[in-house]
């Protein structure tokens, strides 16, 4: 038993260094292959900035400027070099450090994926534990039904639906921006997280602000997210309560209700730790479009702009950023698996 | 049964405690008179810059104009007066210009204004070179000297009449010397620095979010009617619409489409405020390669050209009909492509002009617009132009299309014949005429004609009514010689909720948002 246990450990040490490790060519390759992209698409920054008032004369001095005409490979080695310095430089259209938009933006975008996720978390575990308890039943079918349309509606079309019935119709709730206009200048910005910040300063009237601005884009992109959720966890109940301990325990006379609540759906749940980390990239890919819809100042907003401006520096430092939460993210998630499931080893 | 009260119980602190919050934010946000008098304005736009050294885009400039002041401005209406100077006076050569400065300035944080923050001002653009290419209005500016503490002199190295439309732009707005480092730009956040003289100073930036603007206690004019402003930004103008239809802002400026100004007018508790503007349309040609070197082909698309159809049709009258560069408004304006191809399509003086262009019909030809970076209407308006040209059957259009970062960096360099607007760094003729006819112009068409360019010359180094007989000239010059064909002047509109007052008093020929007229009741 003891020799089992250190074999287990050392396999286990192996595993996390191995998987840390391939984080390094992964990222590498994505920064060489973002880089790339943004220089085979044709125009550039200063010309998307000046093109349409300044003569070419006065263009070709800026570009000369910015590094813009040395060669590709030249600019290649500056990037990298700057990326492993930790620098990841200026925006070239508007000269913002990179490090405020990871800081100010990148807050929002975290503030709205996490809400997004609670309500995914929520909606997903209810729906998809009640319509796998009562297979067939009409719970089921609407259940299954639920999922399978708010998963195959684009975020953004849930995100119109809700802002005409619950914002224009109803009246009930804000339908843009992370808060009203006069919460946003008078609040003191701590974390950038505004739902912290307004906790931080004892702010309550800024704190239910921020709560309403949150609830309509929290829910579009989390309602998306329970689409898979709902499917995974139903399939994952129903097959859980057809296991051998599920019938031994009712064979020993154990109430059906703690059958179900106490046994049936922890285990049921448990694979729902990988898929929260898998859906990750899921949910900051619809954070962009949640963001673009609900004028949420997020990082995929930013994303969206700086891509229309060609403005390099800020497209490569926004995908690298977004690209290493996901990396560090699946890696939490890898770690955790193998915390709980032995099996799991390279 | 206890459990039962206890839930219950629960249930009730809960739906109390929402309610003390909701009251709670109802008295903080809605209950202070300083907060209802600011104004909040929603907006489209992108700010790049705010520090004036790097500043050359509309949006930024709406910014700047409240913070900022030069010499010379727009301060009502669409006459240029002297702001911050009391005069100019200028040798007979026009490349000397003396200015007086008025006395008793002070920037916002209290630092009194001197010749010294001027000529501090304007070394500091040209020192400075920044990216968005501002530095280049003061091309011509070869030094600035002072005589005393309010005595700035400029020294130019060609006649510029012009000048005091310069002294009005950014690129003369004056900073204080002591808060802007003299040989780099100031980042927006950094608000403590960002000093200027005007009726606001600038007190929060949030990129892409938020400009936070207070009254400047140091103001030497009239207080603003208002107790600040906040600018929104928005990325979408129908967020911004909902927004304003639901009272969440007071007021947006820039830029709704032409069926959300249609659906603003009809809603209740809103106004549309519009006055004629001077942001303009035009199609350019490369006058030097085929198909469009052939004078008599572009003739034939200025007979044909459908600008009733685009203003009616397209921009549903939220534009008019242009028949010259230079918008109708601004002195020296003449409707000089009305005189020589008329007011509406001609289909005969259309077809005559084919025929002595020798082709053949329908001649086929493509036409270049931006899908977006003049707003989402770009692509009707040009379906508008193909089918009144095709109809003609002297025609056959393909029509193309290139986001903005592709496409500015094409232009004349690879397309034939391509939409482009306008919006001026001055509102005056000069710039609605010298940009586009000089040679090398920035849209590489190719166009150089040694009679305009001594048109050029003439107009830059007169005055008066004589100045605005070349500006004429050199008009009726380009509607002969079409390397452009100008089609649509927009109107300037803002629309504002019912308790908003004072929108019409700002909205003229300068396309000035001026925040300080506007009050909030």
């Amino acid at each position: 038993m003891i020799r089992s246990r250190l074999v287990t450990g050392t396999s286990l040490r192996t595993y996390l260094i191995t998987r840390i490790a391939l984080v390094v060519p992964m990222v590498f390759i994505l920064l060489t292959l973002v880089f790339l992209l943004m220089r085979v698409a044709p125009g550039n920054p200063i010309e998307a900035a000046l093109g349409g008032h300044v003569p070419p004369s006065v263009i070709k001095q800026i570009e000369h400027r910015q590094g813009l005409d040395k060669p590709l490979i030249v600019q290649y080695g500056d990037y990298l070099w700057g990326i492993l310095r930790g620098n990841f430089g200026t925006t070239i259209t508007d000269n913002r450090p990179l490090s405020q938009i990871i800081t100010q933006n990148g807050a929002a975008t975290l503030e709205l994926t996490f809400f997004a996720m609670l309500v995914a978390i929520a909606v997903g575990v209810v729906v998809g534990l009640v319509a796998g308890r009562f297979r067939d039943t009409s719970l089921d079918v609407f259940g299954r039904l639920f999922g399978i349309v708010i998963y195959a509606m684009p975020v953004f079309f849930i995100g119109l639906l809700a802002q005409l019935t619950f914002g224009v119709w109803l009246g009930w709730l804000p339908i843009s921006d992370q808060a009203s206009p006069l919460t946003q200048a008078l609040l003191q910005t701590h974390t950038n997280v505004y739902f912290i910040d307004a906790i931080w300063d004892r702010n309550w009237a800024a704190l239910w602000d921020v709560t309403r601005h949150l609830i309509l884009p929290a829910m579009t992109l989390g309602l998306v997210t329970a689409g898979v959720f709902i499917r995974l966890i139903r399939i994952n109940v129903i097959r859980t309560l057809r296991d051998d301990y599920i019938e031994a325990a009712r064979a020993r006379g154990i109430v059906e209700r703690r059958v179900v609540y106490n046994h049936a759906f922890k285990n049921a749940l448990v694979p729902v730790i990988t898929v929260i980390g898998l859906n990750f990239a899921l949910l900051l890919g619809g954070a962009v479009l949640t963001e673009e819809t609900f004028n949420w100042p997020g990082i995929g907003h930013e994303l969206v702009l700086y891509l229309g401006n060609r403005d390099y520096t800020a497209v490569q430092g926004i995908i690298v950023v977004f690209a290493l939460v996901v990396v560090a993210v699946s890696l939490l998630v890898d770690f955790l698996n193998a915390f709980v499931d032995p099996r799991i080893r390279y | 049964m206890a459990k039962r009260r206890f839930r219950w119980l629960l249930a009730g602190s809960a739906v109390a405690v929402l309610a003390v919050t909701a009251a709670l934010a109802a008295t903080a946000y809605g209950g202070s008179k300083a907060n209802n008098k600011i104004v909040v304005d929603g907006t489209t736009g992108t700010v790049v810059n705010i520090d004036p050294a790097n500043e050359y885009d509309y949006d930024s400039f709406t910014v700047d104009l409240p913070i900022f002041q030069g010499l010379y401005g727009f301060p009502s209406g669409a006459k240029l007066a002297p702001v911050l100077a009391t005069g100019c006076s200028h040798t007979k050569n026009l490349k000397t210009w003396t200015c007086h400065l008025r006395h008793g300035v002070k920037f916002s944080n209290g630092d009194s204004m001197t010749s010294a923050d001027v000529k501090y001002s304007f070394d500091r653009v040209q020192a400075i070179k920044g990216d968005q290419g501002i530095w280049t209005l003061l091309t011509y500016l070869k030094s600035t000297t002072v005589s005393g503490p309010y005595t700035v002199v400029f020294h130019l190295t060609a006649p510029d009449s012009v000048w005091p439309y310069i002294l009005s732009t950014n690129a003369g707005f004056v900073v204080d010397k002591n808060t802007f480092p003299a040989d780099k730009i100031l980042a927006n956040t950094d608000t403590a620095h960002m000093i200027g003289t005007g009726p606001y100073a600038l007190t929060k930036f949030t990129a892409g979010q938020q400009v936070v603007l207070t009254p400047n206690t140091h103001y030497w004019g009239a207080k603003p009617k208002n107790g600040g402003v906040i600018i929104d930004y928005y990325s979408k103008s129908s967020t911004m619409k909902l927004d304003l239809q639901q009272g969440h802002i007071d007021m947006a400026f820039q830029t709704f489409t032409p069926t959300e100004i249609s659906s603003l007018k009809k809603t209740k508790g809103v106004k549309v405020h519009s006055a004629p503007g001077v942001n303009i349309r035009y199609l350019v040609f490369n006058v030097t390669r085929p198909p469009f070197n052939n004078i008599n082909v572009r003739r034939a698309i200025a007979y044909l050209m459908p600008r009733q159809a685009i203003a009616g049709r397209v921009w549903h009258h939220t534009v008019k009909p242009l028949y010259s560069m230079v918008p109708a408004g601004l002195p020296g304006h003449t409707n000089a492509y009305k005189t020589l191809y008329g007011a509406k399509p001609n289909l005969a003086k259309a077809k005559a002009a084919m025929k002595a262009a020798k082709v053949k019909k329908p001649f086929p030809i493509t036409l270049w617009y931006t899908p977006s970076h003049y707003g989402d209407v770009s692509a009707d308006e040009y379906i508008e132009i193909q089918r009144a040209l095709n109809a003609s059957k002297l025609f056959k259009v393909t029509l193309k299309s290139a986001e903005w970062a592709q496409y500015s960096s094409a232009l004349g360099k690879v397309y034939g014949a391509f939409q482009l607007g306008w919006f001026p760094d001055y509102p005056d003729a000069d710039d609605y005429t010298v940009s586009f006819y000089q040679p090398k112009s920035f849209y590489n068409n190719g166009y150089a004609n040694g009679k305009m360019n001594k048109l050029i010359a003439k107009e830059r180094s007169s005055t008066g009514t004589k100045r605005i007989k070349y500006l004429h000239a050199m008009q009726a010059l380009a509607a002969k010689t079409l390397p452009t064909i100008p089609y649509w002047q927009g109107d300037m509109i803002a629309a504002g909720r019912s308790n908003v007052s004072g929108i019409p008093s700002t909205l003229d020929a300068t396309y000035y948002m001026r925040f300080w007229l506007i009050s909030k009741s």
